[in-house]
């Protein structure tokens, strides 16, 4: 098996951090499964929710419903708040820079085809992005005739920055880069990668679908002129949210329009922000929930994020430990979010994951992901990987259980 | 055992086909040592719910959890209906109790 940076060297020389008893510095879940499985898929969604937000949801459901800029009442509160507590978390001063969305593929897919990429267009992407980034990216190529550059993984597992360089110096009207891999875990140095891009004239484009709530996302330190990203991941909202930040310096094409509640004597829809690329009745109960979990992240944010972080390593150090698991990325001292892939000796991918699920009750994900080009440069191509990946949520029994049940996977192919 | 339902999952790269059946009774360690017949049985039985997996001769493979009343089939591109059928035919042979006939 080829893989990235997968020595002994690499493992030995990151630090391992002691696992804490929940007790003294873990924010408190409320809900568990009532059918006692662990969960560790939090790079699918977070689970449970933040506290408050089933309230919230339910409240929203439960009132008489009224609709933003057509009812005075609660509701435009709900959306302002969204609207405004999501700008404090980006610290952007202006919240009407914030377009509310279904999720983070609604939010890419409202960044590319609003952005004027202009005739024969070079678009840079890499192998690490979902396809909620590559196949709008396809799309484009297919459809506007885009030309396409995609940057690939150096022995290290970083993005190729020779490539990057390369790319850049053709011209690219548009760069698109996750900031944290959903199959690795590992964030990319934007700040760093957008700096450049935007010295080559390009737009920049953050997919922050995995980072947001686990790391800072402030798009003017990160050079991003569109940040987009999700509510039902790691600020641990409801689906059917997200949000796209578009830089004021930028106007975005309306591709999507019709009733807005506001300046209905209007024959076009308003050019405003951000009722420019908001349309149609929002997910109202979703975004009280979303409000809700953001209420609640303002206040337990960091040690929230400093559990996870703890949570990831000492999953990866362990893990790494256990003969007949293989670590794709294993590069333990990496910056990353929670989420941490491997396979196991003797099992393919997906039966690995189901015999964890249905024999062990650990929830985890395993396959591509939706990323399906990283796996040929980390080594786990074609199948893909077991994915486990932890929020502040999870426990240390958590991690303990879904460590032996691994462990006995490993055993039985052992004794073979 | 009786198949009450059978669901067509997904379509492999490879050509074979992926299906779930489900039975009138759960998974037994019995019924599920009446799977021989298909192939190479793995039973593990200590894990928190058993798990079994059949590599068959002809490229069939059936996984599944003791206690569940279904299980998952993967047939080949190649001969796949008749492994189909020769699949169904051997879960009708396992009786109500249980046991392989």
């Amino acid at each position: 098996m080829s893989t990235i940076g997968q020595d002994s060297s690499d493992i030995l020389a990151a630090s391992a951090e002691p696992l804490r008893t929940t007790t003294s510095n873990a924010p408190e879940r409320l809900r568990d499964d009532p059918k006692g499985r662990v969960y560790l898929n939090a790079a699918a969604t977070g689970w449970p929710r933040a506290p408050g937000v089933v309230e919230a949801v339910t409240e929203a459901l439960t009132e008489i419903p009224t609709h933003p800029g057509r009812t005075v009442g609660r509701v435009e509160d709900v959306v302002t708040e969204c609207r405004h507590r999501l700008a404090s978390l980006l610290k952007v001063d202006d919240p009407a820079r914030i377009v509310l969305t279904m999720h983070a593929t609604h939010a890419l897919n409202l960044a590319f085809a609003g952005v004027d990429l202009g005739q024969n267009a070079h678009v840079v992407t890499t192998v690490t992005e979902h396809n909620s980034v590559l196949r709008p990216i396809n799309h484009l190529q297919q459809n506007r005739g885009v030309r396409v550059s995609v940057i690939g993984l150096d022995q290290t597992g970083s993005l190729d920055l020779d490539a990057f360089d390369r790319a850049l110096a053709d011209q690219p009207a548009l760069v698109a880069i996750n900031h944290a891999s959903n199959v690795t875990g590992r964030l990319n140095d934007v700040a760093s990668l957008f700096a450049k891009a935007k010295a080559a004239g390009a737009l920049t484009l953050l997919d922050a679908s995995q980072s947001i709530g686990a790391v800072d996302v402030h798009p003017v330190t990160l050079h991003a002129d569109l940040v987009a990203f999700t509510g039902h991941k790691g600020l641990h909202g409801p689906p059917g949210t997200g949000a796209l930040y578009v830089t004021p310096h930028l106007t975005l094409r309306q591709e999507f329009v019709g009733g807005t509640g506001v300046r209905s004597d209007l024959a076009l829809h308003p050019a405003e922000m951000p009722t420019r690329l908001e349309a149609g009745t929002p997910n109202v109960p979703a975004l009280a929930g979303l409000a809700a979990a953001l209420r609640w992240l303002e206040q337990h944010g960091e040690p929230f994020r400093a559990r996870q972080n703890q949570l990831a390593v000492h999953l990866r150090h362990e893990l790494a430990k256990l003969p007949g698991v293989h670590l794709f990325d294993p590069r333990i001292a990496e910056r990353r979010i929670g989420a941490t892939s491997f396979c196991v000796d003797g099992w393919s991918v997906d039966e690995a994951g189901s015999v964890l699920e249905e024999s062990f009750g650990i929830v985890c994900r395993t396959g591509l992901h939706c990323a399906p080009l990283i796996h040929a440069a980390i080594g786990s191509a074609p199948a893909g990987t077991i994915r486990f990946s932890v929020s502040g949520f999870n426990r240390d029994e958590d991690l303990e259980q879904g460590l032996a049940a691994v462990s006995q996977l490993t055993a039985c192919a052992l004794s073979k | 055992m009786r198949i009450v339902q059978v669901k067509k999952v997904e379509d492999c790269f490879d050509g074979s086909s992926v299906y779930r059946y489900w039975f009138d009774t759960p998974w037994t360690r019995d019924a599920i040592m009446g799977l021989k017949a298909l192939g190479d049985l793995e039973y593990f039985a200590d894990f928190p719910r058993p798990f079994f997996r059949v590599c068959g001769h002809r490229g069939l493979h059936v996984k599944g959890v003791e206690g569940e009343d279904n299980c998952q089939a993967i047939f080949p591109k190649q001969g796949k209906e008749e492994i189909q059928n020769e699949f169904g035919d051997l879960i009708r042979t396992i009786n109500e109790t249980g046991t392989a006939i």
